[in-house]
């Protein structure tokens, strides 16, 4: 119910409002209640799983999705996706040694922008989805027992195309399980923004880090 | 990639182009240079000029190309490029001794080649044999030759001196003994310069999402491509290629419980 709230807060909520109602309805009454909650709890290939086909599913019955609205997506992120990734665990270490001399407001400013840059990133691929994009968890050959796990995934973009290799990597906290870090086609989140991190760290502080992601997100 | 020969003489132009602006415009390089790309100056002075001539020239090639290809025949069309390449893939995969990838690959090619209606359609990856490619600069990273600094070649873009020189045998392999077989020089030609535009066409929204995300393109690039080929050299030994991050949110908690201020460093 608070998520209503929120949307009730926004400037433009009358259409998405009405949009979000429907969206409600179809995801409860139209045969999608059937993907359970995911569980953070449960073994890390089961959970990636679920977190997949409830986004998915969402982002299949979203029109504003197709024409990447940039705005909407964020809140389907943030509800889908934020609760069940330690994104701050994903700005530190793309942060590196230079965390430690980040204040607290500029470590919640970086971690912000650095979300808004990474929802910008896919929203173009999130627009392509369609009836016939899925994700299937693919042979899990980790321990369940770890600390630190990663389960890779396929993810199938209609007939014809080539399928696209996804990983996640998990850590277990209290509360279950959390993905950190993702793996595009061989390519670590995480290791590919630490360089330009440092880079920018190195030439203009950690504001200018922030304010350079910011300005992007602007544009 | 496509080097018809036809073109050579641009193509040295183009190069002699490219040194004068990597000349003229050394970008200034702050920071500490990054190990693994000593040669940056250089090559963001060949990356300036690669993407210039990429803005200006291929990428309204290949969107005007994607405007008036239908998606279904784009995607044909890529797909057999791609089938022809599978051979090369196979052979490198088997100096590899990655024989399994090999056969796999192979089995992909006579599928695709047969029922796939010469490679159109990618009847393997739905039957769950998705494409290992493969090519010499990886084969020579399998054979224990390091990467050497990152490259930026003019036209082709990211690489290293090690993936540079696979390109030359990757050439002869990959493509003078497959559409460099065909005597018609036309036809042989417009097939290379088809494969150009189908592969910049490929990667559209790929740069798109560079251009409007990415801080430093040209870093952005340069890590992911270096990331991306150590992990094709190391094949699929899952654990092996997982990123060690430093975590340095555990560091300062520790500290704070020692009672030791961290050293601010500059």
């Amino acid at each position: 119910m608070s998520k209503m709230f929120q949307l009730l807060g926004q400037r433009r909520f009358g259409a998405q409002l009405s949009a979000w109602l429907l969206v409600t309805f179809a995801v409860a009454f139209g045969g999608q209640a059937a993907a359970a909650a995911p569980n953070p709890q449960d073994p890390p290939p089961v959970f990636v799983q679920a977190v997949a086909d409830a986004l998915l599913s969402v982002l299949k019955a979203d029109p504003a999705v197709r024409n990447q609205d940039v705005a909407r997506i964020n809140e389907i992120v943030q509800t889908n996706v934020m609760p069940y990734v330690n994104f701050e665990k994903t700005t530190r270490l793309s942060a590196g040694k230079h965390w430690r001399d980040a204040t607290p407001e500029q470590r919640a400013a970086l971690v912000e922008a650095f979300r808004s840059t990474l929802v910008r990133t896919y929203a173009g691929a999130l627009s392509k989805i369609d009836n016939g994009t899925s994700m299937e968890v693919l042979t899990f050959r980790g321990d369940e027992n770890a600390k630190d796990v990663v389960v890779p995934s396929s993810v199938v973009q209609g007939t014809n195309v080539q399928p696209i290799r996804i990983d996640y990597r998990l850590e277990k906290t209290p509360e279950g399980w959390r993905i950190y870090d993702l793996n595009v086609e061989n390519i670590w989140l995480i290791q590919n923004y630490r360089g330009q991190f440092s880079q920018e760290i190195n030439r203009s502080g950690i504001d200018g880090l922030i304010a350079a992601l910011n300005k992007r997100n602007n544009q | 990639m496509t080097m018809a020969n036809a073109r050579f003489a641009s193509f040295k132009r183009l190069f002699l182009i490219s040194t004068i602006v990597t000349l003229g415009g050394c970008a200034s390089t702050q920071g500490p240079t990054d190990p693994a790309d000593p040669w940056e100056s250089m090559n963001r002075g060949v990356y300036a000029f690669n993407d210039e001539l990429d803005r200006g020239l291929f990428r309204p090639v290949a969107e005007l190309y994607a405007f008036v290809t239908p998606r279904p025949v784009r995607t044909c069309i890529r797909n057999a490029y791609l089938n022809i390449g599978e051979i090369w893939s196979a052979i490198n995969s088997a100096l590899q001794q990655r024989h399994f990838d090999a056969i796999n690959t192979m089995g992909r090619f006579m599928f695709n080649t047969t029922l796939g209606l010469g490679g159109c359609i990618d009847v393997a990856s739905m039957n769950g044999q998705p494409r290992i490619a493969n090519d010499f600069g990886v084969t020579l990273g399998v054979w224990g030759v390091p990467q050497g600094p990152y490259l930026v070649l003019p036209i082709i873009g990211a690489s290293s001196v090690r993936d540079g020189a696979g390109d030359v045998v990757n050439l002869v392999g990959n493509q003078l003994d497959t559409i460099g077989m065909i005597k018609n020089v036309p036809v042989r030609n417009s097939l290379w310069g088809l494969e150009f535009v189908v592969r910049r066409e490929a990667l559209l929204t790929v740069s798109k999402t560079v251009d409007s995300t990415a801080l430093d393109p040209y870093s952005f690039i340069r890590d992911a491509y270096l990331q991306r080929r150590e992990a094709q050299v190391l094949g699929d030994a899952d654990a092996q290629s997982l990123p060690d991050y430093e975590d340095y949110e555990d560091v300062k908690a520790d500290e704070k419980a020692l009672g030791i201020t961290p050293e601010k460093s500059p």
